[in-house]
């Protein structure tokens, strides 16, 4: 559709974002754009450094106006301050926890369900995927009461298996997977067939590793949107040793809306875990997002 | 006065890669010029320089009587048609041919008119509503020299445009192209790779290798009388054979064949002979002896494929200058084509002659012609 | 052994009809869907149907729920609360999709160059999709401090008074719109520069030699080329910007004045601190009618103008 995937097999995924532009007649040595660029990235980066640069200086500093823009001495006190007012450590293996057992859910189920999809003959199989698919047209908001509901009946509110068990498998993954595996030659696993390996070997075995970029892609974004996951959480968990990172943040902000310094060391902390993650795997998380632009 | 003249362009692309080296090239009004090379050899860059796609890192260019260097693509009354027709996807076939008379604000009414008439002239008339994604390769093709021919203007541009055509209607396309210029009359530079249609296309082609202008000439001219090794080899088909030998007193000598050079220095030299030139000797032509390996009958001629006595220089056809290929000892292998009615048996040696002003001398350290 | 074992020909007899299913298809294509089929009927098919009922029902989410018909639907229309928030989520909606679509195709057409430090500039846009909507919400909050904030320093310095911003009923909505487009503008920026790099080149040089000028061009070649990324973009973002929530509740909670209040805001509010469950349900169920309506005749609409090349 809107972009053109590569052919060979690995390489299904569209072209990164980061290929050059047009083959020029002659770069400037001084771009014009840099002009408008500039203040574009200041924009973006603006409130992130400002953020670092708060979590740094003292209650008194942070609450100057005007604003200092350099601290004048540095305080990581305030780290420590806020790793200790509220139990950081329990809120990132929380969210740890609940992002690594969504993956996990996500690829497996997934996995098992978009290859019969794709390549297993059964009764009732069209009408099935169809239903499936359906699911995603539904915002999550409108069966956020039932599904808290459900939860309830299981007994598992404020659990970090109730919080887990409705995120563990999306259509999403499924639809997904099932594109790409469909993309797969066929013959590998015919031939496998043949030998006598059973389905289920063919999956593990074939086509699962030729399907790393998708399972990556579709682990990224499993990742990412169960770490940022608020309201979800926000509703089903009610102490705060179950709370995830995102919902140990908001109550570090309710007890110290005041202590803003205080207050910015703990975000900044509870960021450095994805920023870092994106920082390093830039190439794969453009990808995924990109990515969703192609359903 | 020409109605393009390249002078001394040059264009760099990095401080080793040099796609066009010092060419200078003169288009006639009306001319019909190709630029003929292999992969690499500047022509499309060339091209594209012309277009205002590349800007020249050095040299000028010129068209009609202003120095274009300076002047951007969209103004210089050119149009072009790309190796891959780069029809607008979106846009029907009418709107594809309109677009560049839309884009310099023509009056609707003369736009239809325009479209209309060019459509007529390349048969586009019953496809007017499609988009390019409903067209054949050959279809696409008129359209992208409609959207060229619809503005009229003072240059036609082609880069490759049957080279992503079957055989079958490359042919027809390279008939209907010659007959579109014979009735419009534009000065057209048209690119291929391809010698035969170069050949059979140009008033004059300008054979490229590494960027450099090798020759300039009228086909036949170029087929008659080539400049170097690479013109040599690359203009004619089946290609020239060039044989290793020398000049001595007056003499050159290549393996078994002995052919009078008079007024040529003693030196080293290449002897090419082209295929078609060799036949069934008879007395007083020189002439050498070939062992038949394989025969291919194409029906109007045989090509014959055997081994001459001599060390054989290959022209490589995809290394831009003359190459050495291995000879095997003194044996090397060589080309014929022949009348039906001379068809050798495979296996046999037969004694072929060449008449002397059919023979090309070249010199070995420099690879230009000496004579022929 | 018996007479019957030792025959020259053994007689073929068709397995049972048990280990044929057992061998089929069927039977394995269903084994590995199963768990998926389950996880999902159980907590997305069935909470929908559950929806549509609770709709129908009055429960505080602990006691039996019992029937009340079309009740909640009936009290929906009379709510001046509910009529508010459609209100906001339709300002909001109707501004952050726009500045998003727009801002991210200018910022992406100016991201699609090879000039020094590209990198770094498409780095720093991307940037803030990695953030987390609550953490989003912490540092703006800060940054449009009445008192402290960056904002209103940078704004006194060129004589612009002291803004309110988040804790003014008329200011807040507008600043949600500023920072979820600031949050999310990364997101519709890589769609349209993978958009944009498929675009293939000898169509713009074309367009040049026809003598387009650098903005015909835009407009003629590359804008329609790029229907169908704009047409996702409109609708994902009209989707999930009728879903605002996590940054109303870390910000103003819904105030100040309920100036923020937007559907899905009301929807907590009524189900999760008032415990109208069925009024919660009955909001949920027409925020679901008007997010299918709004994206089928945005899909609509997209199927008549938007081309696809392939």
């Amino acid at each position: 559709m809107s972009v053109q995937p590569a052919v060979s097999v690995p390489e299904r995924f569209p072209r990164l974002p980061d290929a050059p532009a047009p083959r020029g007649r002659g770069r400037l040595p001084f771009s014009g754009w840099h002009l408008v660029l500039a203040p574009v990235a200041a924009i973006m980066l603006v409130p992130l450094v400002w953020m670092l640069i708060v979590s740094l200086e003292s209650q008194q500093q942070a609450t100057s106006f005007p604003p200092q823009l350099i601290p004048s001495s540095v305080h990581l006190g305030n780290y420590s301050a806020a790793w200790n007012a509220v139990p950081f450590g329990r809120f990132f293996i929380n969210s740890l926890l609940y992002s690594a057992a969504t993956v996990a859910g996500n690829l497996l189920f997934c996995s098992l369900a978009a290859y019969a999809f794709a390549r297993i003959r059964f009764f009732g199989r069209e009408v099935l995927f169809v239903v499936l698919l359906a699911t995603l047209m539904v915002p999550f908001q409108v069966i956020l009461i039932p599904t808290f509901l459900i939860v309830k009946n299981l007994g598992l509110v404020d659990t970090l298996g109730g919080l887990i068990m409705p995120n563990l498998c999306s259509a999403f993954g499924i639809f997904m997977l099932r594109q790409f595996f469909r993309t797969l030659p066929i013959e590998l696993e015919e031939a496998a067939r043949i030998d006598g390996t059973s389905r289920l070997g063919i999956l593990f075995k074939i086509v699962l590793p030729l399907s790393l970029p998708a399972l990556a892609t579709l682990g990224i974004i499993q990742f990412m949107w169960s770490w940022n996951d608020f309201l979800w959480p926000l509703i089903i968990i009610q102490s705060q040793t179950h709370d995830t990172l995102q919902l140990g943040l908001s109550q570090l902000q309710g007890a110290h809306f005041t202590q803003w310094n205080l207050l910015m060391a703990g975000t900044l902390m509870s960021q450095i875990p994805m920023l870092a993650a994106f920082l390093l795997a830039q190439r794969w998380f453009i990808r995924s997002v990109a990515f969703t632009g192609i359903k | 006065m020409p109605s393009v003249m390249l002078d001394g362009v040059t264009k760099r692309f990095a401080a080793d890669a040099v796609a066009v080296d010092d060419l200078s090239l003169e288009i006639a009004d009306g001319e019909f010029m190709i630029l003929v090379g292999s992969s690499g050899c500047g022509k499309t860059t060339a091209l594209r320089m012309i277009a205002g796609l590349e800007k020249p890192t050095s040299g000028t260019i010129q068209i009609g009587d202003r120095i274009v260097n300076e002047v951007s693509a969209r103004d210089r009354d050119i149009a072009m048609v790309f190796q891959n027709y780069a029809l607008y996807p979106h846009m029907t076939v009418a709107r594809n041919l309109g677009y560049p008379l839309r884009q310099r604000r023509v009056a609707r009414s003369d736009v239809n008119r325009r479209v209309s008439e060019v459509a007529e002239m390349l048969g586009l008339a019953e496809l007017l509503k499609r988009r390019p994604g409903q067209l054949s390769g050959g279809q696409r093709q008129r359209v992208a020299m409609g959207r060229a021919l619809v503005r009229e203007p003072e240059v036609f541009l082609l880069d490759e445009p049957l080279s992503n055509l079957d055989a079958k209607l490359r042919v027809e396309m390279r008939a209907a192209l010659k007959r579109l210029h014979g009735r419009l009359g534009v000065t057209t530079v048209y690119v291929t790779h391809d010698q035969v249609e170069a050949m059979t296309l140009g008033d004059r082609i300008a054979v490229l290798s590494d960027g450099k202008l090798q020759q300039l000439g009228a086909p036949q001219d170029v087929y008659d009388h080539p400049a170097n090794v690479f013109v040599a080899g690359f203009i004619g088909s089946p290609p020239m054979n060039l044989l290793r030998g020398r000049v001595r007193d007056g003499s050159a000598t290549a393996g078994d064949l002995v052919v009078p050079a008079p007024g040529v220095s003693d030196r080293d030299v290449f002897v090419g002979v082209r295929p078609e030139s060799l036949r069934p000797a008879t007395n007083g032509m020189p002439s050498l002896g070939f062992e038949v390996a394989v025969v291919e009958p194409l029906g109007d001629e045989v090509i014959v494929h055997g081994f001459v006595g001599a060390e054989l220089l290959g022209v490589s056809q995809e290394r831009d200058d003359a190459a050495l290929v291995a000879a095997d000892g003194h044996r090397a292998e060589a080309v014929a084509c022949l009348p039906p009615r001379d068809r050798p048996a495979e296996g046999s040696v037969i004694r072929l002659g060449v008449e002397p002003e059919e023979v090309h001398l070249f010199d070995a350290d420099t690879g230009l012609a000496i004579r022929g | 052994m018996s007479a019957h074992s030792a025959t020259p020909l053994a007689v073929h007899r068709r397995p049972s009809l048990l280990k044929r299913v057992i061998a089929s298809d069927h039977l394995a294509g269903w084994a590995f869907v199963t768990p998926a089929v389950i996880l999902i009927a159980v907590f997305a098919i069935i909470p929908i149907g559950w929806s549509a009922l609770l709709s129908l029902q009055s429960t505080n989410l602990i006691a039996p729920a019992h029937y009340v018909g079309l009740a909640n639907y009936r009290a929906l229309t009379k709510d001046p609360a509910f009529r508010s928030a459609i209100g906001h989520t339709v300002v909001y909606t109707l501004l952050f999709v726009p500045i998003s679509v727009g801002g991210a195709l200018a910022l992406a057409v100016a991201l699609n160059r090879k000039i020094r430090g590209i990198r770094f500039y498409r780095l720093a846009v991307f940037i803030p999709l990695v953030t987390s909507t609550v953490a989003t919400g912490i540092i703006f909050l800060w940054l449009l401090d009445p008192t402290f904030g960056l904002v209103n320093y940078v704004l006194n310095l060129v004589g612009i008074p002291q803004q309110q911003f988040l804790q003014d009923p008329n200011q807040a909505l507008y600043c949600i719109v500023a920072m979820t487009v600031w949050s999310w503008l990364g997101f519709d920026v890589i769609i349209y520069l993978a958009a944009l790099q498929g675009i293939p080149e000898d169509l713009l040089e074309a367009s040049e030699m026809d003598g387009a000028s650098r903005w015909s061009t835009f407009r003629s070649i590359v804008l329609p080329l790029l229907g169908p990324a704009t047409l996702f973009i409109v609708v994902w973002s009209t989707i999930n910007a009728l879903q605002l929530f996590d940054e109303i509740y870390v910000t103003t909670r819904g105030g100040p004045l309920g100036s923020t209040t937007v559907i899905v805001y009301y929807l907590y509010q009524q189900a999760f601190q008032f415990f109208n469950g069925g009024y919660g349900a009955a909001i949920a169920m027409v925020l679901f009618l008007a997010i299918l309506i709004v994206t089928l005749l945005q899909l609509w609409v997209g199927r008549r103008r938007v081309y696809y090349t392939s």
